[in-house]
């Protein structure tokens, strides 16, 4: 019962939330807090209850209940270590956009913030499913609520670019169904969605079409390169608590099913694609890094930056090695806390400056010290600078595609140059330089200054002791292969990668 | 005791007729409850008749297949007279002149439920005809119900010419086949069709599919439905969108199944083909649709697509997939156009446009029109998507996934066009002094058990698992 009330706990609470908002009650946000600091509480329950040393029984929690057993679908959901952590990250998040959208949200409260909980509802089904038909309606049931914040809340051409984002993900995921359905067909798959038994089919001739499938849903999720049309506008019409969700948790989705789905359903054909899926990552980091540069709006740039930082996580998923998975799994975590504080940022700019032009901002920091810190701190998380999460994350995943491809961690390198150009380069812009006019403002303060400081604190952690995250990271490829824990230089055949990432069998 | 239903639904069309007779303009307001009341009566009767048998010399059959159509017919039915109620016997009556005449109405609405629901109890081609035409005619005179309007009148007479023409081409082939075979009843048909010389019996399946591809609204047959859809009064059109398409499937299944049997099994090619077309023209043309029910035309059309995708299977896959989505798309079909008919007769709005600002007016029906255009348009959870789910995975195993991926298309198609709807609903400026609606409570109803059903069949598998398990016991009669 643990997982169903971990994933449904949210929903419940969006709705009390918007009946006692129809009920006159002025509490909705503090029950949405309330909400997900008791499923952030069950989640720590289960982080200590199953210690990572025990790498033994790498899987934590499992749970299936049968749903349509006449097609083989059952509501099977599984918990891993990345699975844990992945969850742990959704609701420390969705707490994030609950404290950010305090006082930004007036109209409709008990609304949004059931849509806003309905959407959790989803990621953390996405993140703990463990059958293909059950991951796939997960996988949709968070877009609606999405549609419906941005439309609601939303600024700008908030439907036209609502409406674009559902076509896009829709399109994707539709792919993804096709390549599902052919993968149940497929000889020797015992017709089943479920992902452990559906591991040791094998596609065999159409399997690099089943994968191209899966990869381009997840590639319009992350996004990569030519799939990120939607993404920009998506990202400025957002509320804030939108943007975090859509590039903090729902791009992680698209991450998480690379490195659970596509590549270890697909093994050989993944290992195929991987020089042309890293190209796709390589091309994401450089040219993510270039737009992100051009920018003048700071959601847009966080867009853009935000490509490139996933490109990474694409270099890594399809380095196939346990260093760079690690690191793939730390770039996920770190980025989604990092993007979380630059949203807050773009957030606190537009109320007390009225604006996220960054060419109409400057010299801030005299009238907003606090402001300017914590803007720094995260230019430098998203830089990658050590001492903080984002470091460890592409360091890994540079490692590990070392091992594989000397000219691809070559390439990706500079994408962390080019990111320091840029980052720095915001930093400069809004902080410092020449004062504009009206450059005095109102410092960030109250709830901003919580959320922002606690993202930071955990990127600080993250960055300066990574062991226990890493730990939990980990657990799975090693405990399979056998390899000392302290060598970290093998090379990981895709098959292995696979049994490595498998849940049990009943 | 087999026929109870039936019987039921027929006395209670006579009862409205007479009642009619005695009551005052005024007093006719009775008789749809009285309707609703008997539509009731043999929905209860149909859940104590037993759920196989024959009668009448094994004319009339029952089995679980013609039980869940029954329960369809009733459901589009029942609902149908709610709606119609509401154009009735509302303000809407005063304001559209033509539109009188209940106790008829009442009756011949009740003709065509019934003549369907013997449509796929006959086990005889001649009474199969019969109640085809039972279920046809009738239909053509509710088209033309308003008859001072002229695009009711233009619909009347495109639907009972088109009509007229499916009805030819399925009484040849089935003459067709019994000059063939020498045989009216559907078993004896169907035990001789393998000595039957080949190419008169394509001409005779071919001739039954065209005449079968009218009444689904398959592409290139479809031209019929927008026109007699935007003409129809709206009660009218939601009953069509969902009866008369209920009504083609049970006669497919009746040909396909019972008197094809295997014989068929090499056609799936071209109903792979019809299938693409179907769905991708009903798609394409419904973007650019302005009047909302030819829009919802459209929508059936490539509904109709997507249904036809489970004769693709055996089976023991397809007819449980294809009844659970014929389900599935009733319920949803019938809460939007809940929806059209009381927005249209509240404020005579027909137009997709016109629908700017409903969530802020009527959040309720707002909320529920949303849930079933979401259904339509296959979004999980709800039962939309599960039903295209098994459907698509039926061509998928059949091998057919270009058709899968040509189907995967069009739901993305589907849903840029259901958006637009939401978005008008959602996110359009109300308009200027607009204020909440009045909407009687039984439509008020209507739409949110409607809207409820559809949301719970996608997450509660009882439905599928029922009718999957009882469609096994049908097939295992068949064969043995």
């Amino acid at each position: 019962m643990t997982l169903q009330l971990i994933i449904l706990l949210p929903l419940l609470g969006g709705i009390v939330a918007w009946i006692s908002e129809r009920r006159g009650s002025s509490d909705v946000r503090w029950i949405a807090l309330i909400t997900l600091a008791a499923d952030f509480a069950l989640l720590l329950s289960v982080w200590a209850g199953h210690p990572a040393a025990a790498g033994a029984s790498r899987v934590l929690l499992d749970e299936n209940l049968p749903w349509i057993p006449q097609l083989g679908i059952g509501f099977h959901l599984s918990m891993d270590g990345l699975s844990l952590l992945m969850a742990l990250l959704t609701v420390f998040l969705g707490a994030i956009a609950v404290l950010v959208s305090w006082t930004e949200i007036r109209e409709r409260i008990g609304a949004f913030h059931f849509h806003l909980l309905a959407c959790l509802t989803g990621i953390l089904g996405v993140f703990l499913s463990a059958d293909l038909f059950l991951f796939f309606v997960f996988y949709e049931v968070m877009l609606i609520p999405m549609y419906f914040l941005i439309v609601f809340w939303g600024e700008d051409a908030k439907g036209r670019v609502a409406a674009k984002f559902v076509m896009y993900t829709q399109a994707g995921g539709l792919l993804m169904l096709v390549s599902i359905l052919g993968l149940y067909f497929a000889e020797g798959s015992g017709h089943t969605f479920d992902y452990n038994r559906l591991l040791a089919t094998r596609a065999g001739a159409s399997s690099a079409l089943l994968m191209l499938g899966f990869f381009l849903a997840f590639g319009v999720k992350l996004p990569i390169i030519p799939l990120h049309g939607w993404q920009a506008e998506t990202y400025s019409a957002a509320p804030t608590a939108g943007g975090i969700i859509l590039s903090g948790l729902m791009a992680k989705a698209g991450a998480y099913g690379l490195i659970r789905f596509a590549i270890p359903l697909f093994p050989d054909a993944a290992h195929r694609f991987a020089p042309c899926a890293m190209g796709f990552g390589v091309i994401a980091i450089l040219y993510g890094g270039l737009l992100a540069f051009s920018q003048t709006d700071l959601k847009r740039f966080i867009a853009y930056s935000s490509i490139s930082h996933l490109g990474f996580v694409v270099l890594g998923a399809f380095a196939m090695n346990a260093t760079a998975y690690q690191g793939v799994v730390m770039q996920m975590i770190c980025h989604g806390l990092s993007v979380a504080g630059l949203f807050i940022l773009a957030a606190v700019l537009r109320d007390n400056a009225g604006t996220n032009d960054i060419e109409r901002l400057g010299g801030l920091w005299h009238s907003a010290p606090r402001l300017g810190v914590t803007g720094s701190l995260l230019a430098m998380a998203t830089l990658g600078l050590p001492g903080l999460g984002n470091f460890i994350g592409e360091f890994l995943i540079l490692l590990g595609v070392y091992k594989v491809s000397v000219t691809y961690a070559a390439i990706g390198a500079f994408g962390a140059v080019a990111s320091t150009i840029y980052a720095l380069w915001l930093v400069q812009r809004i902080f410092l330089g020449p004062r504009r006019e009206g450059a005095s403002i109102r410092d960030i303060s109250g709830r901003s200054l919580v959320a922002a400081a606690a993202l930071i604190a955990a990127l600080l952690w993250l960055g300066l002791y990574p062991q226990p995250v890493l730990q939990r990271a980990e657990p799975s490829p090693r405990a399979v292969m056998g390899t000392p824990a302290s060598d970290n230089s093998f090379e990981l055949h895709p098959r292995i990668l696979a049994r490595a990432l498998e849940l049990p069998r009943e | 005791m087999l026929m109870l239903p039936e019987i039921i639904v027929v006395l209670t069309a006579g009862v409205v007729l007479c009642l009619d007779l005695f009551l005052t303009e005024r007093s006719r307001v009775i008789l749809a409850p009285v309707t609703l009341l008997g539509l009731a009566l043999g929905f209860a009767a149909l859940l104590v008749t037993p759920q196989t048998g024959d009668l009448l010399g094994g004319r009339f059959g029952m089995d679980p297949i013609a039980w869940w159509f029954k329960v369809i017919f009733l459901i589009a039915g029942f609902v149908t007279v709610i709606l119609s109620m509401d154009l009735l016997d509302g303000r809407a009556a005063h304001r559209m002149r033509g539109i009188g005449f209940r106790g008829e109405y009442y009756t011949i609405l009740l003709s065509t439920i019934v003549g369907m629901m013997f449509l796929i109890s006959a086990r005889e081609t001649i009474t199969l005809y019969v109640s085809l035409e039972t279920a046809t005619i009738p239909l053509f005179v509710l088209t033309a119900w308003r008859r001072d309007h002229v695009q009711s009148g233009e619909a009347g007479l495109k639907y009972v010419i088109i009509g007229a023409l499916a009805s030819a081409f399925i009484l040849y082939g089935l003459s067709i086949l019994y000059g063939l075979t020498g045989q009216t009843s559907i078993v004896g048909m169907s035990a001789k069709l393998a000595d039957v010389p080949r190419p008169a019996f394509w001409l005779a399946a071919a001739m039954l599919m065209t005449g079968v591809g009218f009444k689904l609204t398959i592409v290139p047959f479809h031209m019929w439905a927008a026109d007699v859809y935007e003409g129809a009064p709206a009660p009218v059109t939601a009953y069509l969108s969902v009866a008369s398409k209920a009504a083609g499937l049970a006669f497919m299944f009746q040909v396909f199944y019972r008197i094809f049997g295997s014989e068929l099994a090499g056609w799936t090619p071209l109903i792979a083909a019809f299938a693409a077309v179907t769905m991708s023209l009903g798609n394409l043309v419904a973007i650019v649709q302005d009047n909302i029910k030819r829009f919802m035309a459209f929508s059936a059309i490539s509904q109709a697509g997507y249904l036809i995708l489970g004769f693709l299977g055996p089976a023991d896959n397809g007819v449980p997939a294809m009844l659970f989505y014929m389900l599935v798309y009733i319920l949803s079909n019938l809460a939007v156009f809940a929806c059209i008919v009381w927005y249209s007769n509240e404020t005579g709005r027909e137009r997709i446009e016109e629908y700017r600002g409903l969530s802020l007016t009527n959040p309720i029906m707002a909320l529920g029109m949303m849930i079933a255009l979401f259904s339509l348009a296959g979004i999980p959870p709800l039962s939309g998507f599960v039903g295209k789910f098994f459907l698509f995975s039926i061509a998928a195993k059949a091998g057919y996934n270009w058709l899968v991926a040509v189907a995967a298309v069009n739901s993305t198609i589907s849903l840029f066009y259901y958006l637009r709807i939401v978005r008008q609903m959602y996110i359009e400026p109300i308009y200027e002094g607009a204020g909440t609606l009045p909407v009687r409570y039984t439509v008020a109803a209507t739409v949110g058990l409607l809207s409820l059903a559809v949301a719970l069949m996608g997450v509660i598998p009882y439905f599928y698992e029922t009718i999957h398990a009882q469609t096994i016991t049908w097939l295992a009669s068949l064969i043995g």
